[in-house]
């Protein structure tokens, strides 16, 4: 132990400095935003209306957030990689949403009464669940054949390689959503009973707060799912050998896990929760279109980062953050709007400065960052 | 044959299938009949679709194709004739009869007044009769399944052919390589002149070329000479160093914006000298690298990339953004950039643009050269090849990390300096994230830190797109494709580098399987 010391010292010598470095980057860091906060936050106009407001819509935001990172966290945590393609995976799911919605919307239903409504509206709870069903299902397919196609056969390979091929499948499935679906936006069509502009009024500090059907409906089928996904990853068998694979992949193999079965069913997993993402996307914000998983992928990632990659329960917490922050960050900074990615990016980049383990991530050896 | 044949030759037309149908759906089968058709010299009169003939063409390809692949699933040696056209038959009969499948579902849609178009944009009435031979749906259907299953059929006869003269051509790549080891080609590839002749008659192609070739060539040429020297820029950071950056676009951005700044009319009216405006941008580039390399250059591997494009994304939008309008002018870009002049004459025509682009890719490669030989060069091998070993045997890893970050970002700088003369506009659009996944693309498909390489891959990529302007639409999705298909085929890259070699009689180079897990 002693011989070790003495020969790691000159090494890491310098490191004591850097971390110290840190502690006072990220000390004056914080006390720069703390004094921005209180000067512009707690002196202007608004409300607490407009505070909860924000951060309501931020959770049910940072809800898809934290569905997109799991899917990167699970693939990074077995394989060691960016899926790049994932928001694409995402896009995808949506469509599948859309269509189902548009299909539904085009047959019509005579009720009892005589008046006619789109079968949409009639059985609106087959409506959703066939929307998330197909959503999910395209999309897991999606993953699937992405995993076969441009992964698998590079297993082993350098570790640019397959982010190579994996921004080649992101380059490859944002055109060929493009060329099938067209470049334009389209509406997506809600039932009623999740419908975008209604909701519940509540009264808070004398003004009223729009809860909107759609925001709560995203929110719980969310957390739903996080739980979900939590509980079949700790208490299953499959779950149970996706950690043992992410945590050697050789000893797996040895004691008897297809480790090429349990990567495929990974990728399913993470593509399923990425359509259902998608799919809510397109409740919630109304539209969707070729371009629509590009940036939420990217803040996805930053997600999982933020909560330690190849962490679920810190994916979930990440995302749910990214969302919150995001928010509310351009009103608490007193900062345009338009600069609401900047404040994603700087978080991630602050969160690995200073502390590149991620908020719940344990301490990250150096083959492994 | 058995059922497990059967079911392998069922398997790959369900994934033949899955193309056709694919392609149908984009449109492309009418973009590649147009293409046959135009290769035979009969042009396609615009608004109207090509002849059935260059359909049944394409489709028997594809046919070809999968019946080639069923045959040779069937994994015998030797190859019996019956097995392979029965697989082949099989493969294709499924690729058809989803071929009818879809045939039916599409054209009844169409035929009972629906508007496809109005879900999948680039399925046009047109197109989906033209699919259809112009029959009715199950005519047509039918008319596919059995051209399918013929072509499949053909496909699997010609394994058989090659299977049989495999022997024949096997004897005839001997007498090949043999003739080209004996005779002249060796003898002169083996001589050093040759090597200094070919580089001058490279060198003169270089003087000359740009003078006949007119401004459309001038201008394709152009943007792959930019993304040469923005590849052998991250080259040095990628490929030399090893650290992977995704965010290169930033530095590019910052070339073009600071020469943009001090050269333009508007917003600042500083007018600067072009060549002075050069040097600035390519130190505020290098500046700006040392500046975001300090704080992050701790990181390793996929954190690096993942935090470099963050900063790549932020320099965009805050360049978009309201708050530096005054400075940036916001989305409008800045117009009316200076172009060069040299003892006060102007000197910005297409063709003196190229000669500029030439110069500056000559002096990058000879600079990049330069400094792989060197003790620099050395200690970036030993932080790509291991960074802990390396700050373990004395590298100072951080400062030669942060030296190739600097040198790759001036070279960026540079090249976004002289894109914004070229251009005389820049602005938030021309610093896309795209920029960034460009360049490595073609820095990892030219061969990682090989500057033959990098050329390679800076005419694979941005050169061939432009010059097959043919595909249009389907430019990035085949792009997309080949990038997947080359890391699979081809990790190494088109050209990939050779170690310089320090030692005489040293042993052969151990391989090490970088990362892999």
């Amino acid at each position: 132990m002693m011989a070790e010391e003495h020969h790691k010292r000159p090494v890491k010598m310098p490191q004591l400095n850097i971390k110290i470095i840190r502690l006072i980057a990220a000390f004056v860091v914080l006390v720069l935003l703390i004094l921005r906060i209180h000067n512009v936050a707690l002196e202007s106009q608004l409300g607490a209306s407009t505070w909860l407001r924000l951060s309501v819509s931020g959770l049910i935001i940072g809800g898809m957030y934290a569905l997109i990172a799991i899917g990167y966290t699970l693939v990074y945590g077995i394989l060691f990689m960016i899926n790049f393609a994932h928001g694409e995976v995402m896009m995808i799911g949506s469509f599948g949403g859309y269509f189902v919605f548009e299909a539904f919307n085009a047959i019509p239903v005579t009720l009892h009464d005589g008046t006619q409504i789109s079968f949409l509206n009639a059985q609106p709870v087959i409506a959703i669940l066939l929307a998330f069903l197909i959503g999910m299902g395209i999309a897991a397919l999606t993953g699937y054949f992405l995993e076969k196609i441009a992964y698998r056969p590079l297993r082993g390979a350098p570790r640019l390689v397959p982010l190579i091929s994996a921004i080649g499948a992101s380059i490859f499935l944002q055109n060929a959503g493009q060329l099938l679906f067209g470049p334009q936006r389209r509406q997506y069509i809600n039932p009623v009973i999740i419908d975008r502009g209604l909701g519940w009024q509540i009264p808070i500090a004398g003004t009223k707060v729009l809860l909107t059907y759609s925001g709560i409906f995203s929110l719980v089928l969310s957390a739903t799912l996080m739980v979900a996904l939590y509980l079949l990853v700790q208490r299953t068998k499959l779950g149970r050998a996706m950690r043992a694979v992410a945590q050697d992949k050789r000893t797996a193999a040895l004691m008897g896990i297809n480790v090429d079965k349990i990567i495929s069913q990974t990728f399913v997993i993470s593509g399923a929760l990425a359509g259902s993402a998608g799919v809510m996307w397109g409740i919630h914000n109304g539209l969707t279109n070729y371009f629509v998983g590009f940036l939420p992928g990217i803040k996805a990632f930053t997600a999982a980062v933020l909560g330690g990659i190849g962490n679920i329960p810190g994916a979930m917490i990440g995302g749910l953050f990214l969302g919150i922050v995001e928010s509310i960050g351009p009103a608490a900074l007193g900062i345009d709007f338009q600069l609401q990615d900047v404040i994603a990016f700087s978080i991630l980049i602050l969160v690995l400065i200073l502390r590149p383990s991620g908020i719940l991530g344990e301490a990250l050896t150096e083959e492994k960052v | 044959m058995n059922n497990l044949h059967i079911q392998k030759s069922a398997k790959n037309g369900l994934v033949f299938a899955v193309i056709i149908i694919f392609l149908a759906l984009i449109g492309f089968t009418v973009t590649a009949a147009s293409m046959i058709q135009k290769v035979f010299g009969v042009e396609v009169s615009v608004g109207t679709m090509p002849k059935y003939s260059a359909l049944i063409a394409f489709l028997a390809f594809i046919g070809l194709w999968n019946g080639w692949r069923a045959a040779k699933q069937t994994e015998e040696h030797p190859l019996q004739a019956g097995h392979a056209i029965l697989a082949g038959l099989a493969s294709g009969f499924v690729t058809g009869l989803f071929a009818l499948g879809y045939s039916l579902i599409v054209g009844t849609l169409q035929s009972n007044g629906v508007n496809v178009r109005v879900y999948l944009s680039s399925l046009s009435p047109e197109s989906i009769i033209y699919f259809l031979f112009g029959q009715s749906p199950l005519s047509g259907g039918f008319i596919q399944l059995s051209l399918s299953t013929v072509s499949a059929a053909f496909g699997a006869l010609l394994v058989i052919f090659w299977d049989r003269s495999q022997h024949q051509f096997l004897i005839w790549k001997q007498k090949l390589s043999a003739w080209g080891n004996a005779s002249w080609p060796a003898k002169l590839r083996r001589n050093v002149f040759v090597g200094y002749i070919a580089m001058g008659v490279v060198l003169l192609l270089l003087v000359i070329l740009p003078r006949t070739w007119g401004s459309y060539w001038n201008y394709v040429m152009g943007t792959v000479g930019i993304y040469v020297l923005l590849g052998i820029g991250l080259n040095i950071i990628v490929g030399y160093s090893g650290q992977l950056v995704l965010g290169y676009v930033a530095f590019f951005a910052i070339g073009a914006y600071s020469f943009a700044l001090v050269t333009a009319p508007e917003p600042h009216n500083l007018n600067w000298n072009f060549w002075i405006a050069i040097l600035v941008a390519v130190v505020a580039s290098a500046i700006s690298g040392v500046l975001i390399g300090l704080p992050i250059l701790r990181l390793r591997g996929d954190y690096l990339a993942i935090v470099t494009l963050g900063f790549g994304e932020i320099i965009r939008i805050l360049i978009k953004s309201d708050l530096l309008k005054e400075i940036t002018l916001g989305p409008r870009g800045i117009r009316n950039i200076a172009g060069p002049t040299l003892f006060g004459k102007s000197f910005s025509s297409d063709s003196d643009f190229m000669y500029l682009i030439i110069l500056a890719v000559l002096l990058s490669i000879f600079l990049a050269r330069r400094w792989q030989e060197s003790r620099i060069g050395r200690a970036w091998l030993a932080i790509s090849q291991d960074e802990t070993v390396a700050q373990a045997t004395g590298v100072d890893t951080y400062k030669y990390k942060l030296l190739a970050l600097a040198i790759g970002a001036a070279f960026a700088g540079l090249g976004g300096a002289i894109f914004a003369s070229r251009n005389q506009f820049t602005g938030p659009e021309d610093h896309v994230l795209m920029v960034s996944i460009n360049v490595l693309c073609l820095v990892i498909v030219g061969g990682m830190g090989s500057i033959p390489g990098v050329i390679l891959g800076a005419f694979a990529l941005k050169g061939l797109p432009e010059i097959l302007r043919e595909l249009e639409s389907y430019r990035l999705l085949v792009f997309g494709a080949l990038l997947v298909l080359m890391m699979i085929v081809r990790p190494e890259g088109l050209w990939p580098a050779t170690r310089p070699k320090y030692e005489e009689n040293s042993p052969p180079p151990v391989t090490v399987e970088g990362g892999s897990r």
